[in-house]
């Protein structure tokens, strides 16, 4: 009976999900590297580890997939030749198909029929020798035959084992162990490897020799389990002895006499086991960093009010808050290095996605993975699966070239990916590489001009290196055709986005020739922000500083009175458009004629400009995602709670720029960008 | 005195599950290893009644680790705990000196079983 409403369904999944996770890129290595004896071992005690434990919550159509494939598993291990790539093929499917039932499990889905596959992988294993068989048939140094005083009683032994009795041979094996150790066992029939894979209960009759007392002999094995019954006689061609004999053992239980004192293993695995840890459900984490904030957030309250305090009590207060609010932000630091996730969560699906990718396209590609242990938040790896995913895509199916292009350039066959991570201060910076064809700037100039995106002088004018970036405006391809696995330039500008709306920096260098590189800087944690606030309307509102140029002062009045809709300013010798927040939210603007603020940004290298009714200062916040139906209005990143306990809505730079029309492709105009 | 009983198993699934039907009925969990180096090691420090083990895991098998409890005391009552399809392993492990073994997937009850008549309760 499967039993989806045990206590520990949730940790089961968690570890079969973790186990198949790490699968998928062993098998890939089983492909790429001739398998040695510790990968296969991992492979087997994973596939094993999830059959243990689903065939304890009853999931049998888990444990029939996992038990047919670890059988494989075993089978391939002995195997001495090249493996085939339907061998591996068939692992894989076992895998998605555990994968998919996990899945089912953690929606709480009735699973569905698995015969098919359980069958094809039972086939494959069948046409294996079975090692468990090999090692049997192994020539063990043969036994003497034993032989017992003939003055001793000779015992007729029957041992019924239950039917339930799921390891026969084991035992029997434990039945053998138990009658060595009461006399000389003469004669045992079937032996315990006879019984091995028997299902169905056992009688097994031995003749023994022993002075010991048939019911203590019997009471020995009785209290064995799984064993149902026991007769025990004294053999009929035997002497009798009278039956209360003293108890006397023949033979001490079988321990060899010369033992070493407990040999030291060769290496210490001790310091092959990592850190102890603990595992923490990441929503318990998420929970922690709310909390943390909210402690910041209520001591940024308290020195609020403090302000309003007589000076004389104002200062201990200050020095107390300040006290407080140094250690918060040491919690809240800790809360979120134990957020931390190791780069190859991201990274462990990817030799699977290559394998998959040069299987389909017909290539050859080697994936390499360099700084798989650097630490990110959580919510940065979640949002960078994607993209990472399509570059990698990208770069599988344009980048790098056919086999016979390759050879044709004189290139080695095999196509090389690497993707790499490291940590500069407080940056994390993802590369990933390719030794394919590099980007054709002339295309990308064709293309932007073809798309409106550029005029055909502004193109020109633009650096090869500059013309590389082109392919992150929307529709701007370097192909003409978009293929099936994925169209270049298709996609990228999302990459963009999704970079940018966590604060980071994406950009490309390639050589023609000898391949592309894709550069993500990415912020170790993405929850802080340091906040421009600004006041329209009688509405408090957020702007990320790192994508504020400068402040500044402008009369416009002056040059045509309110309700403009867009102006031009003159800034640091640029002309840069400029907006009314207010006239965006459909806020009423209350700034008094006159001069009033701009706040000048910049997304990717265009600036623009908002009129703001007030500047109010600056904050550090702890961002919150939108909740819906908010996170669909178009210029908002997140809200955060100010120290006066007010909420705050942050604006999103990029989508203002849009909502403006600036970093629309269409205008001329805005692609300054290379130019200046 | 209750008997004190150290779990060994990779999956935490698994221990936890053990956990809860040693706890249930009146044993104590002395301690859990999720290896076979920490298995051995503990096993020297805690000096438990009982040892159940699994088989397959990292670092070390169930089964050296076995090899080595039962070297170190000869007296040690280790239980494996295998899955299905695994018999000529656990013969291996009762070669290597294990007590008894039960096959996943088991009942509270069968452990139990299992458990008391090795210790001959």
């Amino acid at each position: 009976m499967p039993d989806a409403s045990h206590k520990y369904l949730t940790l089961f999944v968690a570890e079969a999900s973790e186990h198949l996770a790490a699968l998928q890129s062993e098998l890939v290595r089983l492909e790429q590297e001739p398998p040695a004896a510790p990968l296969w071992d991992s492979i087997f005690r994973r596939m094993h580890s999830v059959k243990g434990s689903a065939a304890t919550l009853g999931f049998m159509r888990i444990v029939d997939i996992a038990h047919a494939a670890e059988n494989l598993i075993a089978r391939l291990k002995g195997k001495h030749e090249q493996l085939e790539r339907g061998e591996v093929d068939l692992l894989f499917a076992a895998t998605d198909a555990l994968v998919k039932e996990i899945v089912k499990l953690d929606k709480k889905e009735e699973p569905e029929g698995t015969i098919t596959l359980v069958d094809r992988l039972a086939k494959a294993a069948q046409a294996l020798p079975d090692p468990a068989l090999l090692v049997q048939r192994a020539p063990k140094p043969e036994e003497p035959k034993p032989s017992a005083d003939p003055s001793l009683p000779r015992l007729d032994v029957v041992v019924t084992l239950g039917r339930s009795c799921a390891a026969p041979g084991a035992r029997a094996l434990i039945v053998q162990r138990k009658m060595k150790a009461l006399g000389v066992l003469l004669e045992m029939e079937p032996m315990p490897a006879q019984l091995m894979q028997q299902k169905g209960g056992a009688r097994i009759t031995a003749v023994l020799a022993s002075l010991t007392a048939t019911d203590e002999v019997r009471q020995a094995l009785v209290g064995l389990p799984e064993v149902e019954q026991v007769e025990v006689r004294i053999a009929p061609a035997a002497r009798t002895i009278d039956t209360p004999a003293p108890p006397r053992r023949l033979t001490p239980p079988s321990v060899p006499t010369v033992r070493p004192a407990l040999t030291p293993p060769p290496v210490d695995p001790d310091e092959l086991r990592p850190e102890p840890t603990v595992r923490v459900r990441a929503e318990a984490l998420d929970k922690l960093l709310d909390q943390a904030a909210e402690v910041l957030h209520g001591i940024a309250r308290l020195r609020e009010r403090a302000r309003k305090l007589p000076e004389n009590v104002a200062g201990s207060f200050d020095a107390e808050i300040d006290r407080l609010r140094r250690t918060a932000r040491e919690l809240h630091g800790r809360v979120m290095s134990a957020r931390l996730t190791p780069f190859s969560s991201l990274t462990e699906r990817l030799p699977r996605a290559v394998r998959d990718l040069a299987h389909r396209l017909d290539k050859e590609i080697e994936l390499e993975v360099q700084g798989t242990e650097v630490e990110l938040d959580r919510t940065v790896i979640e949002a960078m699966g994607d993209p990472l995913s399509h570059l990698v895509r990208n770069a599988a199916d344009h980048g790098i070239e056919s086999t016979k292009e390759r050879l044709k350039a004189g290139k080695p066959p095999r196509g090389k990916l690497t993707v790499s991570a490291r940590r500069e201060r407080d940056k994390v910076i993802v590369e990933l590489r390719d030794d394919g064809r590099g980007m054709d700037a002339a295309a990308l100039r064709r293309k932007a001009v073809k798309s409106a995106s550029l005029t055909e002088e502004a193109a020109t004018a633009l650096s090869d290196d500059a013309a590389y970036e082109l392919a992150f405006l929307p529709g701007v391809s370097t192909r003409e055709d978009a293929t099936e696995v994925s169209g270049r330039g298709v996609g990228l500008d999302a990459v963009q986005r999704q970079v940018e709306s966590l604060g980071g920096k994406v950009s490309i260098r390639s050589t023609p020739g000898k391949g592309t590189t894709f550069v993500l800087e990415l912020p170790l944690s993405v929850s802080m922000a340091n906040l421009l606030l600004v006041q329209v309307g009688g509405e408090m509102f957020g702007l990320p500083l790192h994508r504020v140029v400068l402040t500044t002062e402008y009369d416009l009045s002056a040059r045509g009175g309110e309700g403009f809709e867009a102006r031009s300013l003159v800034v640091m010798g640029q002309l840069v458009r400029a907006y009314g927040l207010a006239k965006m939210f459909g806020l009423p603007s209350l700034a008094p004629p006159g001069p009033r603020p701009f706040v000048v940004m910049e997304v990717d290298g265009l600036r623009f400009a908002i009129s703001v009714d007030r500047l109010v200062g600056q904050e550090e916040a702890v961002l919150k995602p939108l909740f819906p139906p908010i996170d669909r209005v178009r210029g908002l990143a997140g809200t955060t709670v100010l120290g006066n306990g007010r909420p705050l809505l942050v604006l999103d730079p990029r989508g203002l720029a849009e909502l403006c029309g600036v970093h629309e492709p269409i205008k001329p105009p805005a692609l300054a960008k290379g130019v200046a | 005195m209750p008997k004190r009983v150290l779990i060994v198993d990779d999956a935490l699934f698994m221990r936890n599950t053990l956990r809860d039907i040693f706890s249930s009925a009146g044993f104590t969990v002395a301690g859990e290893a999720d290896d076979g180096v920490q298995a051995v090691n503990l096993f020297r420090e805690l000096k438990p009644d009982l040892v159940t083990m699994d088989i397959v895991m990292p670092y070390k098998s169930g089964i050296d680790a076995t090899r080595e409890i039962v070297q170190h005391d000869p007296n040690a009552v280790v239980v494996m705990c295998s899955a299905l399809g695994q018999e000529s392993l656990v013969m291996e492990a009762i070669e290597a000196g294990a007590t008894d073994f039960i096959v996943k997937p088991f009942r509270g009850e069968d452990v139990l079983a299992v458990v008391k008549k090795v210790l001959g309760e």
